[in-house]
């Protein structure tokens, strides 16, 4: 039988095995549920990306909010139960693709589909293509410019881990400031 | 000398509580009295302390406790008789003492801690001898419970039924029933008082004085009683007053008869009715007796019906054979084949007779000749329509044409390997996970069924496990019209999954209208993900 891609209302294209109810089904089969881990790990980050989310969570299955385009198929009348949500987090927190986040509770993750090396490259590119170079900055500015920049509602956990992996390169520094956090950014040294 | 007779000597110096049963209740006492015995004064025992109990009569003596004491046990009291005494000669209160003593000796149950027969309970030495007879949680008689074997530990409490619950009565007394003076009714001999009126039986010779020599005496053998065997009586007399009290309370405890209470319990549990302890023994007995009879006639029967079963395999013969022989020169009629085929489908033809252990010498051989045997049955009826069929079914089936000489489990496991050889198509036998073991034709190999499946399920979409036993094998060209049954299948398909040939779909579980629950409907497809590439959104960067 032929299954289709299915364009959804934000513009996401939904692969074709989105149309076919046995993807929503834990496989006991071990094989078989490899497979279906990796293309719903595949799928939910490509709609992170889409939709600049970054926070899942196992009650995001239940209840409405900003995943359902595709935890739920509504012309098939199928759904992700939470029980095969927490086992395909567990998959991508296995994978460094996610992390779960508060720590020590297996519930809600922060995806990474952009790795925290990644951030911190285009930190610093934006950093420096605004020309905020050397001059410092609070983290609410990073996180909500005026301009919208790829770094727009990054969570903060994130924005650390980036500055964290620049300050070991020496292309950042951690400042404290009166109330919350700074940095700066420097050019590297040639 | 009566009072040798009758009495125990005790130690005096020991406090009169520590004498006593556990039963045994102090009533009175009186100090500054005599013995006399007989007629005559007791020479030792002048100047001492009477105790009344309820069951005894203690004299501690005051110069000469520990060698001058005695008690004397109510049981042999058979009256007794009070002078209130004149000028100088003081109050007296007589005993009239009767029975044997020896018989009533305690010898035979050691006062030890006794275990009950039939409560297990541990009974101390504590209390007094007639109720040192019963036990003290049960009530039953310490005769009932240990018949045969006296004093010993732990006799099997069934096997020591037998010669308590019909041997005991009959031992105590003899056979005849005793006519009541009041209502003439016949009672049991062992009976005290009348069953229907209450009123007193009379005595009959009991064993008391049927052994009125006795072979042995407690006691030494002082002077012999000069005459007077009928007239024993012991005197107490009371120096310094106090009689009345004391005469009162051994009124009291002779009525009381706490002894005879027990002592008539005793025999009176010897007696067939079935209340009590000795009922309950009695009913258990009875019913065991009962079980014994019920299996061994059943077994007989059993042994009756093997032999119908080998007249009708005999029958099932011969109406084959005549069928044979009536028409083979015509075709069959309709009937003679609609005969033959129920015949062997009902297993019971084979054409030959059973194989056994004995018409074949190597085991092997014996084997194979029952393979040999057994494909044919199968050929012939249990798999000629289904191409997989269970274990059980076979071994059933297979037993049932034999009739007689039934082939064990162990024996049947053992020739199931050795079939593929003897039959076409070949039957190979498949074990599925769940246990479940089966013969199958090859079409139902775990390979040859997935392809199939999942050629299936691709034309016709998804199906649920009823519908793929439904539906599946009516799309097999010439084959049977019936379908599996839909457990067979379910493991067939599970083991399919098992190998990755289907993948599953639990509508239940999944669905957002209608989902009842955890595997309630599941469907099942062929293995999409086996393959998959990626068509969705593309991975951009920014």
């Amino acid at each position: 039988m032929a299954l289709s891609t299915h364009t959804t209302s934000t513009g996401f294209l939904l692969p074709s095995i989105h149309s076919a109810p046995p993807f929503f089904t834990q496989q006991p089969n071990p094989a078989t549920e490899a497979i279906v881990i990796e293309q719903w790990t595949k799928l939910i980050l490509s709609y992170a990306r889409h939709r600049n989310l970054f926070y899942l969570r196992v009650e995001d299955a239940e209840t409405g909010g900003d995943w359902d385009e595709v935890l739920r198929n509504d012309r098939i009348n199928r759904r992700l139960p939470p029980t095969h949500l927490s086992s395909i987090l567990a998959g991508m927190v296995a994978k460094n693709v996610a992390t779960y986040e508060p720590a020590k509770q297996t519930r809600s993750v922060l995806l990474y589909w952009r790795l925290p090396e990644e951030w911190a490259e285009v930190l610093h590119q934006w950093a420096s293509t605004t020309g905020q170079m050397n001059t410092i900055m609070t983290f609410y500015e990073i996180t909500d410019p005026p301009v919208n920049s790829p770094l727009t509602n990054i969570p903060l956990p994130l924005l650390r881990k980036a500055i964290t992996i620049l300050a070991k390169s020496n292309r950042a520094q951690i400042i404290a400031i009166a109330d919350g956090e700074g940095v700066r950014f420097f050019t590297p040294a040639k | 000398m009566s009072l040798k007779r009758f009495s125990q000597s005790i130690d005096g110096t020991i406090p009169i509580q520590a004498l006593l049963y556990d039963d045994e209740e102090l009533l009175g006492s009186q100090d500054n009295v005599g013995i006399y015995d007989g007629q005559q004064k007791s020479p030792r025992h002048q100047s001492g302390t009477a105790y009344i109990t309820s069951h005894r009569l203690f004299y501690v003596d005051g110069p000469k406790p520990d060698s001058c004491s005695f008690s004397i046990d109510l049981s042999h009291v058979s009256r007794t008789d009070y002078y209130a005494g004149l000028f100088t000669s003081s109050p007296k209160v007589t005993l009239y003492l009767a029975g044997d003593v020896s018989s009533e000796s305690n010898d035979e149950h050691a006062p030890s801690i006794w275990e009950c027969q039939v409560c297990g309970n541990h009974n101390s030495p504590g209390f007094s001898p007639s109720a040192a007879r019963i036990c003290g949680l049960c009530g039953v008689p310490r005769d009932a419970a240990d018949d045969s074997t006296e004093g010993s530990s732990a006799p099997h409490l069934s096997s020591s039924l037998p010669a308590s619950g019909f041997a005991g009565p009959v031992q105590r007394s003899s056979k005849d029933p005793v006519p009541c003076p009041a209502c003439t009714f016949l009672n049991h001999p062992s009976l005290r008082t009348c069953e229907l009126c209450e009123t007193d039986l009379p005595r009959r010779p009991s064993r008391r004085e049927l052994q009125s020599a006795p072979v042995s005496r407690p006691h030494s053998p002082d002077n012999d009683e000069e005459g007077d065997p009928a007239n024993m009586l012991i005197k107490v007399s009371f120096r310094k007053g106090g009689d009345k009290a004391i005469y009162g309370a051994l009124k009291t405890s002779l009525n009381g008869k706490v002894w005879e209470s027990k002592a008539a319990t005793v025999d009176r549990g010897g007696g067939n009715r079935s209340v009590g302890i000795s009922g309950i023994l009695r009913t258990v007995e009875n019913s065991v007796q009962e079980r014994e009879t019920s299996m061994h006639d059943a077994l007989q029967d059993l042994e009756a019906l093997m032999v119908k079963a080998k007249d009708m395999v005999n029958l099932a013969a011969e109406l084959n054979y005549k069928l044979t022989a009536a028409s083979s020169t015509n075709d069959e009629p309709e009937e003679a084949t609609f005969i033959r085929s129920s015949l062997t489908q009902l297993g019971l033809h084979i054409d030959n007779a059973p194989v056994t252990q004995d018409m074949t010498k190597d085991e092997r051989r014996w084997h194979e000749e029952l393979a040999r045997e057994l494909a044919k049955v199968l050929q012939a009826g249990l798999m000629r329509d289904k191409g997989i069929v269970a274990l059980d079914e076979v071994w059933g089936g297979w037993n049932r044409a034999r009739g007689v000489a039934l082939i064990p489990p162990a024996t049947f496991l053992q020739v199931i390997p050795l079939l593929p050889q003897y039959t076409t198509p070949q039957v190979s036998t498949r074990k599925f996970v769940s246990g479940l073991t089966v013969l199958h034709t090859p079409p139902y190999s775990a390979s040859a069924f997935s392809a199939r499946l999942a050629g299936f399920l691709v034309m016709h979409g998804s199906r649920t496990t009823l519908e793929i036993a439904l539906e599946m094998e009516l799309d097999m060209e010439g084959s049977n019209e019936a379908g599996m049954s839909v457990s067979l299948c379910k493991e067939m398909v599970e083991d399919c999954e098992r190998e990755g040939g289907v993948c599953r779909d639990d509508v239940g579980q999944c669905a957002i209208v209608g989902g009842g629950g955890v595997g309630v409907e599941v469907r099942w497809w062929p293995n999409l993900f086996v393959g998959y590439v990626w068509d969705g959104q593309s991975e951009e960067d920014d």
